[in-house]
């Protein structure tokens, strides 16, 4: 794609976000999502395959339905409070259809079929924005008309986010599955204290980006999509192995990496509501997570796979891939605790 | 305490900017000396305990324990030796690291004064662990093990996290030295045996309780020395441990809900007992030996008697010091002939016999011969256990003999006899070998002259 197209249209998706995140006007947020998705559609599409089209082609029905029911909760909102700014939604049936819709955007069951294969079958650099930017935007408006939402509604949807999460990463080895169901899963517990706490809901918003950046950015350094290529790692970067080990292990919310700064919050805001059981299902459905997470370490950085060449390192060639910002986000992402 | 932790963090830089022929004398030498500070703290006043900080603390029963912990760094490194001298350099670094890490995260578990705290270290032990086994394990069960015993301790500790939580919104505060004075007890309820329960299972789980043990052969045999000295000596006193912080909080609940646990314990000592009867692979019988002995620190920690938590800590003590030098016997033998089969290297007495006495001395400490504090440790558990309810001293004393028939077996298997004829080219014992089992012996004969040290804070 030629750059000053490629500039336009990654200003124009990060410009929606801001217009989401910025706006207090019923009507413009509703413009800044449709700009976001429309201007990501090209992104997704960058490898002209049909692969790519279907994927592209799912993103943008979900993503405009979803657009339509929040249209449609903005409108029944609009007949019973009679104004369009954003604040507590006084209507339950308004508030049902909004959140609805956003957690349609944001890929949380029982909305999650999506995000499995549209993750699939784009590269993995668009990959990184969708699972990463965005999830900003419906984020920010799930957190400004947290106090009005259905607190059983979300915490059903939230429950079945992270066993879904859990359970359908379980028989991947295509890394973007991976990250897509580590996705629904994560969002799912950021869904679950947005209604009691949504501050919570914005650390683990922020950590979860951090750490989705560092893996895409280790998988795009090797330009592995499989489980297969990621384990011949050990023989050209060795030293990137011990970072996917840690990684891995942060994702899956083991102390004391940062991954479970979000999992401990939570569950003490959720005890602090008297939700015992919930938290206790949440936290030993994480550990199906930590399962896949940890299959992937073991075939990367704890054992060493056999490659093709028979030499034990290969010749070092200077990266030429970009990493920008390496290991500042990896060391965030690790040790924040 | 930073006294402590702060030299050990240094000794990941130590090992890494060390030249290459001086990583081991010098990360040896240097954790020899850590050791040296931590013994200060086993000087406890009577009546109270050794305030370090806002965030440590150290009583006499985690001073012990932090004693072996930072004992057994120097140890485990010199064991290591051997099996990574064809490692190249960087693994070699690597290896240490993670033990040094896991050292650190030892130290700061036991002296944790705030429960959360405590758990966040308690989890973070678990990282080096795997990371040792999986990595540097020796056979393809290794992933098997490390999957096992990662999920099996986490399965047991995420209703910690959340029971602790609770704590922490009920009590206000879960500073382990201030919830002393603010406990109430806790009235008969469904969630509050859901409570207990969920406090106690992550504690079970890593002794550990009979039922839940499978873990613990899968990790002890698949592990490398290093790795194996460290589970049986210092991480399965966690779980002890931390069932004796946490009992405090669960009174009166304790009386009956401990009924169902000490059955798997009384039953579980004997049958993990009888199993090692039967075993052909060394390291393994060592594993079913420490599931026994943990049985017995179970059994003590629910009675919750002065004399029971006494014999609690010193066993756990003595249990670390000879399940340590034994699997590094038992390494002894692996590095030779490369199997872990007893009856493959028979008749050791002849060929090595300063090994054999080191042998002879360990087997008799893992049978509790007197006057070892093994003995002390679990006299003390079979009479308070006696006392508690008079029928439990039968399975008691069917586990001695029992102990006492697999400890001779080992001995006899691996020492007496006529050597298999295939042996006559084994190396000689090294002396870094012979240094190592003094190392692990001498603190055990000691101690057996001032126990005191050992009894824990009801002395």
């Amino acid at each position: 794609m030629k750059p000053p197209i490629l500039i336009i249209i990654m200003a124009t998706i990060m410009t929606g976000t801001m217009i989401v995140m910025l706006s207090s006007h019923w009507l413009l947020i509703w413009i800044g999502f449709e700009m976001n998705m429309l201007a990501i559609i090209p992104i997704l599409m960058k490898k002209y395959n049909p692969r790519a089209m279907e994927a592209s082609t799912k993103y943008f029905l979900t993503q405009a339905t979803a657009s339509m029911l929040l249209m449609m909760g903005v409108t029944i909102n609009l007949l019973y409070s009679g104004q369009w700014v954003i604040s507590k939604i006084s209507n339950p049936i308004a508030s049902i259809m909004m959140t609805t819709a956003l957690t349609m955007k944001l890929g949380l069951s029982p909305f999650h079929f999506w995000v499995p294969e549209v993750t699939q079958g784009i590269t993995l650099m668009s990959g990184m924005i969708l699972l990463t930017w965005q999830k900003i935007a419906p984020m920010s408006i799930l957190y400004q008309i947290s106090p009005s939402i259905n607190t059983n509604l979300l915490m059903l949807m939230a429950l079945t986010s992270v066993l879904v999460g859990g359970w359908g990463g379980l028989n991947q080895t295509q890394l973007r599955k991976i990250m897509a169901y580590s996705s629904i899963a994560h969002m799912g517990w950021m869904a679950a204290i947005i209604t009691y706490n949504p501050t919570m809901m914005v650390l683990n918003l922020t950590l979860y980006i951090l750490m989705t950046l560092s893996t895409f950015m280790l998988f795009m350094l090797n330009s592995s999509t499989t489980t297969l290529s990621l384990s011949h790692m050990w023989n050209k970067f060795p030293l990137i192995t011990s970072m996917i080990l840690i990684l891995m292990l942060s994702l899956g919310g083991l102390p004391p990496l940062s991954g479970f700064i979000p999992k401990w919050m939570i569950i003490q805001e959720l005890t602090k509501n008297n939700m015992i059981i919930i938290p206790t299902l949440m936290a030993i459905t994480a550990l199906l997570n930590l399962y896949f997470y940890l299959r992937l370490t073991y075939s990367t950085a704890l054992t060493m796979f056999p490659s093709t060449n028979n030499m034990k390192m290969k010749w070092q060639f200077e990266y030429t891939k970009k990493a920008t910002l390496l290991p500042p986000l990896i060391i965030t992402s690790t040790m924040l605790l | 305490m930073l006294k402590i932790i702060i030299p050990t963090i240094m000794l990941i830089p130590l090992t890494w900017m060390s030249k290459p022929n001086m990583i081991w004398i010098n990360t040896t030498t240097y954790g020899l000396l850590i050791s040296l500070i931590s013994l200060f703290y086993l000087n406890q006043p009577n009546d109270n305990t050794l305030n370090s900080s806002l965030m440590f603390f150290s009583d006499s029963l985690s001073a012990p324990l932090l004693a072996l912990t930072t004992w057994l760094l120097p140890l485990m490194l010199m064991a290591s030796q051997h099996h990574l001298s064809k490692e190249p350099l960087t693994r070699k670094k690597l290896y240490i690291s993670m033990l040094i890490l896991l050292q650190l995260f030892l130290i700061m578990t036991f002296t944790a004064s705030e429960l959360i705290f405590f758990y966040i270290l308690f989890e973070a032990t678990l990282i080096p662990t795997l990371i040792i086994i999986t990595r540097w394990g020796n056979q393809t069960e290794r992933l098997n093990a490390g999957l096992y015993f990662l999920f099996y301790t986490l399965m047991g500790s995420l209703p910690l996290l959340v029971a602790l939580l609770y704590i922490h919104n009920f009590m206000g505060s879960l500073n382990f030295l201030m919830i002393q004075y603010w406990i109430q007890p806790l009235p008969n309820s469904w969630s509050n045996i859901f409570l207990w329960l969920a406090c106690m299972m992550a504690f079970m789980v890593k002794m550990p309780l009979y039922g839940l043990h499978l873990w613990l052969p899968k990790a002890h045999v698949e592990a490398p020395i290093a790795g194996s000295m460290v589970l049986a000596a210092v991480l399965l006193k966690l779980g002890g441990y931390g069932m004796m912080r946490i009992t405090t909080l669960l009174n009166p609940l304790t009386n009956f809900m401990a009924y169902p646990f000490m059955m798997l314990s009384l039953w579980g000592m004997i049958m993990t007992s009888s199993i090692c009867l039967r075993q052909t692979d060394l390291k393994s019988l060592i594993a079913y030996s420490s599931v026994s002995h943990m049985a017995l620190v179970i059994v003590a920690v629910l009675i919750q008697t002065p004399w029971s938590y006494m014999g609690a800590t010193a066993l756990m003590i003595a249990h670390g010091l000879t399940s340590s030098m034994l699997f590094c016997l038992a390494n002894s033998n692996y590095e030779r002939i490369h199997s872990r089969t007893m009856v493959l290297a028979r008749g050791l007495q002849t060929l090595l016999p300063l090994m054999a006495a080191w042998w002879l001395l360990a087997s008799l400490t893992n049978l509790a011969l007197p006057p070892t504090i093994n003995l002390i440790g679990e006299l003390f558990v079979v009479m308070s256990s006696f006392s508690w309810s008079n029928t439990t001293i039968i399975l008691m004393g069917i586990n001695i003999i029992i102990t006492a028939l697999y400890s001779l077996y080992m001995l006899i298997t691996t020492q007496r006899g006529k050597y298999s004829h295939h042996i006559k080219n084994i190396k000689p014992s090294f002396t870094r070998e012979n240094a190592l089992m003094t190392l692990h012996l001498l603190p055990l004969l000691l101690l057996s002259l001032n126990p005191k040290i050992i009894l824990g804070p009801i002395y």
